[in-house]
């Protein structure tokens, strides 16, 4: 090849990616688009790809059946890699196409969008459920669909506490090296265990580690009876086997994203009684929120068994949004940003089909549900510990 | 400067000049016009992928300095920006100095930095050297994500938006202005710089060190310069990301931020202010690009779409392999290549034709 054609057969593939920049095929108004973004391909894919599928599912069942008040849903979505820029690109690139809310998903994107969001009252819900993503103070455009990682953690450690036989309960929480992974600790979760009498104690576990052997010295020589994870299921399932194998022997809780099926594919044996705050149910647990998806997912032909509960979590995240958009509908209302946050925030103990604790959201107050069930692994599978149980304040 | 077949100068000014030619003002003049009324056509999505390409040039462009010119491999670029963009944030934000200076400091403060990491260059070079830049990269991130007293650890910082004169500089359109008027100030610079007495120890360090320092180059002093002008740009791409997004997240700055800036050099053209340009336009818009022409596919072949996003790390992969296999001298040499060709046209001179004939 001359350089010459080289150079055209470059500037060629150039022009026709520049060239597709305004967005795909022509859609009527008539339909209410909605952007999205997933991690397919980033260090959370493991728990991102069901989410994105939960998402991409409900549209689908919406729209199944007649759409939004007869309108039907446009979701435009794309892989991000987890990477904040892509996710800031992306933003402007669904919101400049007339996205009316967006579903984001990790905790570095959608603190960087928040200041944007807010600007352009967009409704955001996220995956991460940073504490200060509820509070309309700071994030007036953020809505959180599930317990806060923070609630959950202090969920988790009220119930060590009630249930820790005699002495001081020592906790160790290992988390991943992010704001996602200190959140619980940072809002509330240390106060909380002085308060309680909780010696608690914070061990990160850097990324792409392979091996907890030393954090699991430290913890054995602190004499901790209880483990904390907030980590994906990935590294969780690591260490949950690297203390299998060093014969530790501690009571381990997952917070939110590894509390799911995955984790005990990948940990095997070693899952065996951990307990999990699962602010989602799994499709195993029958309820009339899992119900609607299992019949969903055995209409397309797919498996029910290989969706965890962040497919739950995605697919009802979304409801709750189109709900919103529902009765601003309903009411004969104009949809924007603005309208569907009033009608979000008069949310009343909204029940989503039973998967999560009913969710509230008032003007001051963006934190939809405040209690979870604590899930149990039982022979290699999660099956509900408790009741719903309300977060207490610290 | 080379000096061109067929062109004659009569003055000095004319032979110094940067584009001494008429097409070549022709060309720059058609350029200036582009950006000038790109801003009002382009939609904002267009715009934010603009002002992303216009910082990540200025970052391009202080990296090439270091590696492209004076062949010291650094692997710290990611940090060196956090430096940057975490100094502009914390000085407006706890003291409340004004972000023109705040900017300006964060320049200074980063070129200290990046001399003092630049320090191993005395007795390391090449590999070694590069894995001395990767420490300062791990342990700016560990700075930034663990001294929670300065930097708010791993929380963002939200910073005040940039005022002037009364106006938001952070939307888009008016920050479109600030980013290539400091890209195009930041080229002008880096091309005359590279013109000088500074600029050519740069280049004789890069070439052979010991000739350099024979012909009376203080070798370390010149790589230590290079080190604080290389940084001093990367600070300032930092800068501008913190007050461009009025956010700062550590999670922006990580060693795959190195990796990318690497790229982008790489993929442009090492020692070449035009390709750290185009090599920042190719790399930012590339993904973009891909997401384009997937979500294009997405209703006419769902299958091949679904697939794109994993091709998405592969292309990226692959562009960078292509380009070191037939065009190691990057983007910058193709943009030559191509006006050399026209530059003779139709009379083209074509390998292996003489010889047949």
């Amino acid at each position: 090849m001359s350089n010459t054609t080289r150079m055209v057969a470059l500037g060629g593939v150039m022009l026709v990616g520049a060239g597709c920049g305004g967005g795909g095929a022509d859609l009527d108004d008539h339909s209410i688009k909605v952007g999205a973004i997933f991690d397919l391909t980033g260090p959370t894919a493991d728990v991102g790809t069901d989410y994105g599928d939960g998402v991409r599912g409900f549209a689908d069942w919406v729209n199944s059946r007649g759409g939004i008040e007869g309108r039907p849903i446009d979701l435009i979505y794309q892989d991000y890699g987890y990477q904040v820029d892509r996710a800031e690109q992306l933003y402007t690139q669904f919101v400049g196409e007339g996205a009316v809310i967006f579903m984001g998903w990790g905790t570095g994107d959608t603190e960087a969008l928040r200041l944007r969001i807010a600007e352009d009252e967009i409704p955001f819900s996220s995956a991460s459920l940073s504490h200060r993503l509820g509070d309309p103070a700071e994030a007036p455009y953020n809505f959180l669909l599930a317990t806060t990682y923070s609630d959950q953690f202090r969920i988790a450690l009220q119930w060590i506490a009630e249930n820790h036989g005699g002495g001081t309960p020592i906790v160790a929480l290992m988390h991943n090296a992010s704001p996602f992974g200190l959140s619980p600790a940072r809002q509330g979760g240390v106060e909380f265990a002085e308060a309680r009498g909780i010696d608690l104690t914070l061990y990160e576990m850097p990324r792409g580690a392979v091996d907890f052997t030393a954090e699991f010295a430290r913890i054995r020589q602190s004499g901790a009876q209880y483990v904390v994870f907030q980590n994906t299921s990935g590294p969780a399932a690591v260490a949950l086997t690297n203390a299998r194998s060093l014969g530790l022997d501690v009571t381990f809780f997952c917070l939110n994203w590894c509390s799911n099926a995955q984790v005990i594919q990948l940990a095997g044996d070693a899952a065996e009684g951990l307990m999990g705050t699962m602010p989602y149910a799994p499709l195993s647990v029958d309820v009339p929120g899992t119900r609607v998806i299992r019949e969903y997912l055995e209409s397309k032909g797919e498996s029910v068994e290989g969706k965890t509960n962040a497919y739950t979590q995605g697919w009802w995240t979304f409801a709750a949004f189109a709900e919103g958009m529902r009765r601003v509908l309903a009411a004969g209302g104009e949809l924007t940003g603005a309208s569907i946050k009033a009608a979000l925030e008069t949310f009343a103990d909204y029940d989503l089909g039973g998967v999560t604790a009913p969710v509230t959201f008032t003007p001051t107050d963006h934190r939809g549900s405040k209690g979870l069930r604590i899930f149990r692994v039982e022979e290699g599978t999660w099956a509900p510990f408790t009741d719903f149980v309300e977060a207490p304040g610290w | 400067m080379s000096l061109d077949c067929g062109v004659f100068h009569t003055r000095y000014e004319a032979d110094m000049g940067l584009r001494p030619r008429p097409l070549q003002r022709l060309r720059l003049g058609i350029l200036a016009l582009f950006v000038l009324v790109f801003p009002f056509v382009a939609s904002p999505y267009w715009l934010d992928l603009a002002n992303q390409v216009a910082i990540a040039t200025v970052g391009a462009i202080g990296l090439n300095i270091l590696v492209g010119y004076t062949g010291q491999i650094s692997l710290g670029q990611g940090a060196f920006m956090a430096i940057g963009a975490y100094t502009a944030g914390l000085l407006t934000l706890n003291f409340g100095v004004p972000w023109g200076a705040s900017v300006f400091a964060a320049c200074l403060v980063t070129a200290a930095a990046g001399t003092f990491f630049g320090l191993p260059s005395l007795r390391l070079k090449g590999l070694y050297l590069a894995i001395a830049t990767l420490a300062a990269q791990e342990i700016v991130e560990w700075g930034m994500t663990n001294w929670t007293a300065v930097t708010g650890g791993t929380e963002a910082i939200v910073l005040p938006a940039p005022v002037l004169f009364g106006v938001r500089m952070n939307t888009n359109f008016n920050f479109y202005w600030l980013a290539v008027l400091t890209a195009a100030g930041t080229a002008l610079f880096a091309a005359n710089l590279m013109r000088s007495r500074i600029g050519r120890a740069f280049e004789a360090v890069r070439d052979q060190d010991i000739a350099a320092s024979v012909i009376g180059v203080d070798v370390f002093r010149t790589k230590l310069l290079a080190f604080a002008t290389s940084s001093f740009f990367v600070g300032l791409a930092g800068a501008m990301i913190a007050f461009h997004r009025n956010i700062i997240t550590w999670e922006r700055f990580t060693l795959s931020t190195s990796i990318v800036f690497l790229a982008m050099i790489i993929v442009g053209g090492l020692g070449s202010i035009r390709g750290s340009f185009l090599g920042a336009a190719l790399i930012t818009l590339l993904p973009a690009m891909i997401t384009n022409v997937g979500r294009a596919i997405q209703d006419t072949a769902p299958q091949a779409a679904s697939l794109l996003p994993y091709a998405q790390q592969a292309v990226f992969g692959i562009v960078i392999i292509l380009f070191l296999i037939f065009e190691p001298r990057g983007l910058s040499k193709l943009w030559e290549n191509a006006k050399d060709y026209f530059h003779v046209w139709p009379f083209a001179y074509r390998r292996g034709e003489s010889r047949a004939g």
